[in-house]
């Protein structure tokens, strides 16, 4: 029983978008552009040349919130979106009748179809692959090479992810809807 | 004994027995023959439609990650609105006990029985697992969930509106009244509750908030007054006898009254969106604002309708019966445009850049195979209803009431 969360230090992010690459491959999601459990968003370079605002760019690594308080969960119309023993947000094949009402509720867009099953699909942290073969890591944070997320248990004290959010100041995404995320982007 | 009785209850309801050379049997005048034709067509293209989906399933549709809901959710929509609002019109008469509209209460009623029914159909293929559905809203129901609710309450107002109906047609108006009562609270409650599916989206901020639940109560009732005309129309071929004229007067003064509150809310509605520039919820009004099928929104199912209502107090039926039918294509756009707003602003995480430049605006057009279903389902609800008329005696009984 763990309280899952990842924090984000994006800003070393260099958007060479190994994680997507390594997520597709673990999880065998399906190709295509629209099929993604997660993402790198580029802000463009704001002002016009020569003004340009170097810093205004950023690439910022997203995907579920895995959120406490989960938008997508309350409007399962069968309880298909579940959390489960770890608080990770999950979605059961068997129960999801595809109204798609999830998809229009998150606020991050963070769900899709998967073709194959005709079901709603997400990330999971991983949580049917690396996590059920005993790993402690998922694969977009064992494939990161500046090592920008790193992946815990919120509720154990001593673990790497609380250190870090004890230590470092940080945000989460749209924090007004009260979807309370547990992502946290690192400052 | 309970299995007799209930036999024999069944076995009494008055019905006419006709077969398929009867159905075919009809008046051969243009109108008619064109009337065929249209049902004949659509239900052609709702066959199609469906073999094209059970092929292909949801690749047959437009929708998208973006843009998960479509046309079939917005006609979905616009039939089980028509329903409430026929529920509602023909509880005026058969449960308020308004003497001047139980002319239409029985017609009213299964108006509301037929509509409901081609919904469900169009959701059907809209849902992706319908009977995942019907056994998981049992063995897990989602009480937190608007469509829970909404599509359980439907279930269970189809039910009372079958059971009123058949009071009605036995003439035991003291029961039809009980049944109808509970049918309308529950149907009312089923249609609030679809409204609700669209404001309890906090994610959405045009959509989010009292609005809806409470205007699609409104929006029914003048839906139901616009099929109301639209039916008495048909049965009395646009030449209506006084007492008719009577009620077809009443219910044009109640839709006046009823289309300026609607005007009054939608402005308000539109102010509010606009008013302080919020962000997600400003810009999104304002384009829709400049959308065509908002304009066709207001002309078709509001301007005309209360122009031609207003002219001479709801006097020139055969008018209102056009204006109706314009009020019925505006009430389209209506249901669609409030599917298609809710999706309109991409919730864009920054994916400003990934694998494509992400739209400003989310773009949608049905496709050939939602187009089909959706006109299938006003084909099959046409038929529906037409069989009824032949089967069931829609008129106002004249026997003394039991
Ligand atoms: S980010 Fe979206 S899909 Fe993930 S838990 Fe939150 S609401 Fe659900
Ligand atoms: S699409 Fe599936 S997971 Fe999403 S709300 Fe509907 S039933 Fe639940």
């Amino acid at each position: 029983m763990a309280r899952y969360g990842m924090a984000l230090d994006y800003k070393n992010c260099i958007n060479c978008k190994a994680c997507e690459v390594a997520c597709k491959e673990e999880n065998g999601v399906l190709l295509g552009a629209d099929k993604h459990r997660i993402w790198v968003g580029v802000k463009e370079i704001e002002g016009e040349y020569p003004l340009l605002d170097i810093v205004s760019s950023t690439f910022m690594p997203s995907q579920c919130q895995h959120c406490d308080d989960a938008p997508c969960e309350m409007v399962c119309p069968t309880h298909a979106t579940y959390y489960d023993d770890n608080n990770v947000v999950r979605v059961d094949v068997d129960k999801c009748i595809l109204c798609s009402y999830c998809m229009n509720a998150c606020p991050y867009d963070a769900r899709y179809v998967d073709d194959r099953t005709m079901t709603v699909d997400k990330c999971t942290f991983c949580s049917d692959t690396r996590l059920e073969r005993g790993e402690v890591t998922t694969a977009c944070q064992n494939t990161c090479p500046t090592k920008v997320r790193t992946f815990g248990d919120l509720d154990d004290p001593d673990s790497e992810i609380s250190e870090l959010l004890r230590t470092r100041e940080h945000f989460s995404l749209k924090a007004n809807l009260g979807t309370k995320p547990k992502l946290f982007y690192l400052t | 004994m309970n299995i007799e009785k209930i036999k024999e209850f069944i076995t009494t309801i008055p019905v006419n027995k006709v077969c398929a050379r009867d159905l075919m049997a009809f008046e051969k005048t243009p109108r008619n023959n064109i009337l065929a034709v249209v049902i004949f067509s659509f239900l052609a293209m709702l066959v199609v439609g469906v073999a094209i989906y059970l092929g292909q399933g949801h690749h047959a549709y437009n929708v998208t990650r973006e843009h998960p809901w479509g046309l079939l959710i917005a006609v979905y929509i616009f039939f089980v609105v028509s329903s409430t609002g026929l529920c509602i019109v023909g509880s005026l008469g058969d449960v308020f006990g308004f003497k001047d509209y139980e002319l239409i209460s029985k017609r009213a009623i299964f108006g509301s029985i037929v509509t409901i029914l081609a919904g469900f159909t169009v959701i059907a293929f809209e849902i992706g697992h319908p009977i995942t559905m019907m056994i998981y809203n049992i063995a897990s129901p989602g009480l937190t969930s608007a469509i829970w609710w909404m599509g359980t309450l439907y279930g269970l107002y189809l039910t009372f509106m079958v059971i009123e109906f058949i009071f009605l047609l036995k003439h035991d108006m003291k029961m039809a009244r009980y049944f109808g009562l509970t049918g309308l609270l529950v149907g009312l409650a089923a249609h609030s509750n679809l409204g609700s599916v669209f404001g309890f989206l906090n994610a959405r901020p045009i959509s989010n908030g009292v609005f809806y639940p409470t205007y699609f109560i409104l929006t029914a009732f003048i839906t139901g007054i616009f099929i109301a005309f639209i039916l008495m129309g048909f049965r009395y071929k646009l030449d209506f006898s006084e007492k008719v004229k009577t009620m077809l007067t009443g219910l044009a003064k109640i839709q006046a009254l009823l289309i300026s509150i609607l005007i009054f809310f939608v402005t308000w509605k539109m102010l509010t969106d606009i008013y302080g520039g919020m962000p997600n919820r400003a810009e999104v009004a304002i384009h829709i604002l400049g959308s065509w099928t908002f304009w066709a929104e207001v002309i078709l199912a509001m301007v005309i309708p209360l122009y031609l209502i207003l002219k001479d107090m709801g006097k020139s039926h055969v008018i209102l019966f056009w204006a109706s039918m314009s009020g019925m294509v505006g009430i389209f756009f209506m249901r669609y445009n409030l599917v298609h707003d809710t999706q309109l602003k991409p919730l864009q995480m920054l994916k400003t850049r990934e694998y494509q430049v992400a739209p400003e605006w989310i773009h949608y057009f049905p496709s050939s195979t939602e187009i089909m279903i959706s006109l299938g389902g006003l084909g099959l609800c046409m038929a529906m209803y037409y069989v009824g008329t032949k089967v069931f005696n829609l008129d106002e009984d004249t026997k003394e009431v039991k």
